[in-house]
């Protein structure tokens, strides 16, 4: 349920960054979502769908971007998948690792419809 | 097609705010821990075991994470320390913007150490930092051993794992030894304890851990202290 709130903070990010340019129509905004994010990218995607119906991002696709869960060993400096979720080192077992990639959470980049200003004169 | 880039991290505003709290609650000298489980795995039982101690050696204030209700305060009220209740409306998890006009009353009452109860929930929390010092999480035997490989986020976000409610082991399949691998699969070098807030075992190990880490905290702003000044 709290990507709703995460829905919001990304229309917030997306409306922020077109401010200089009101006349943009977004056809598609990309999400970098880590395997271990804790963000289902299908409520994430209903969640945005129902709360960007009365701005302008109404009718934008998200694209899900996955990234996959790795680990980085401060032991032996390797970098590793993490397999089955366990954070210990597959190379020489310490148990001195941190996450490396996967926890991502963020908008990454727009598409924007191409030729708005035909669209709005279409209307 | 024409592209922009944005670069935006979607937990960033709760994260900025969680900062400031966090810098807040070090300037007070606060130490702040929050607890986080299931429903029903027994945070507001905890509490009543703990507050009796804690209120004996700190100035303690507790602060109730809620959806709608204020039962659990009206357990923790008897206890004669402060007990905030926010209730989070529709929301599944407390958020450091909810928590941030409370820091300011529990400091304003003198708090040494901030007991925060999250709601009961094993999936949004953990996305949400508060600002707190800690995370102490809560896995209840009647939730089963299968959870630490189900909820990662929340067992990797925790510096204290309790396996609560042991006094039930004898009557469910729970195999405690593979909970206890498990949790370290997820969060090598976490700190697991096994409580039970039926019979009381295990409530001085919570207790010893935590003001372990409330004199590390203490310490370490001494010596920021000392460090800063002239």
């Amino acid at each position: 349920m709290h990507e709703a709130s995460i829905a919001l903070n990304l229309i917030e990010a997306v409306e922020q960054r077109l401010e200089s340019q009101p006349e943009a129509r977004v056809a598609a905004i990309h999400v970098r979502v880590g395997e271990l994010a804790g963000v289902s990218t299908e409520a994430l995607d209903f969640a945005f769908q129902c709360l960007s119906v009365s701005t302008p991002l109404a009718g934008a696709r998200l694209v899900f971007d996955v990234v996959p869960l790795t680990m980085a060993c401060a032991a032996c400096g390797r970098t590793s998948r993490v397999e089955d979720l366990v954070f210990r080192c597959p190379a020489c077992g310490s148990e001195n690792t941190r996450v490396s990639t996967g926890r991502e959470l963020e908008v990454r980049t727009l598409e924007l419809a191409e030729e708005p200003e035909v669209a709005h004169a279409s209307d | 097609m024409h592209q922009i880039d944005v670069k935006a991290g979607l937990l960033e505003p709760n994260d900025a705010i969680a900062r400031e709290n966090r810098a807040f609650l070090a300037a007070h000298g606060i130490y702040a821990v929050d607890i986080m489980s299931a429903p029903g795995s027994g945070k507001t039982s905890l509490l009543e075991w703990m507050l009796p101690v804690f209120a004996d050696r700190y100035r303690v204030v507790v602060v109730e994470g809620d959806i709608v209700g204020n039962a659990d305060k009206e357990r923790l009220d008897g206890f004669g320390v402060p007990v905030h209740q926010i209730n989070t409306g529709a929301a599944c998890h407390l958020d450091a913007h909810m928590v941030h006009p409370t820091l300011h009353r529990v400091a304003e009452e003198g708090a040494e150490v901030l007991l925060i109860e999250n709601v009961g929930n094993l999936v949004c929390p953990a996305e949400f930092d508060l600002g707190e010092d800690d995370v102490v999480m809560l896995l209840s035997v009647t939730e089963g051993h299968d959870k630490p490989k189900k909820y990662p986020l929340m067992f990797r976000r925790a510096g204290l794992v309790a396996i609560n409610k042991v006094d039930l082991l004898d009557r469910t399949n729970f195999d405690l030894p593979g909970a206890i691998a498990a949790v370290r699969d997820v969060h090598p070098g976490v700190a697991v304890l096994t409580t039970s807030c039926r019979t009381g075992e295990g409530i001085d190990d919570v207790i010893a851990w935590l003001e372990w880490r409330i004199a590390g905290k203490r310490a370490a702003l001494q010596h920021a202290d000392a460090g800063a000044a002239p």
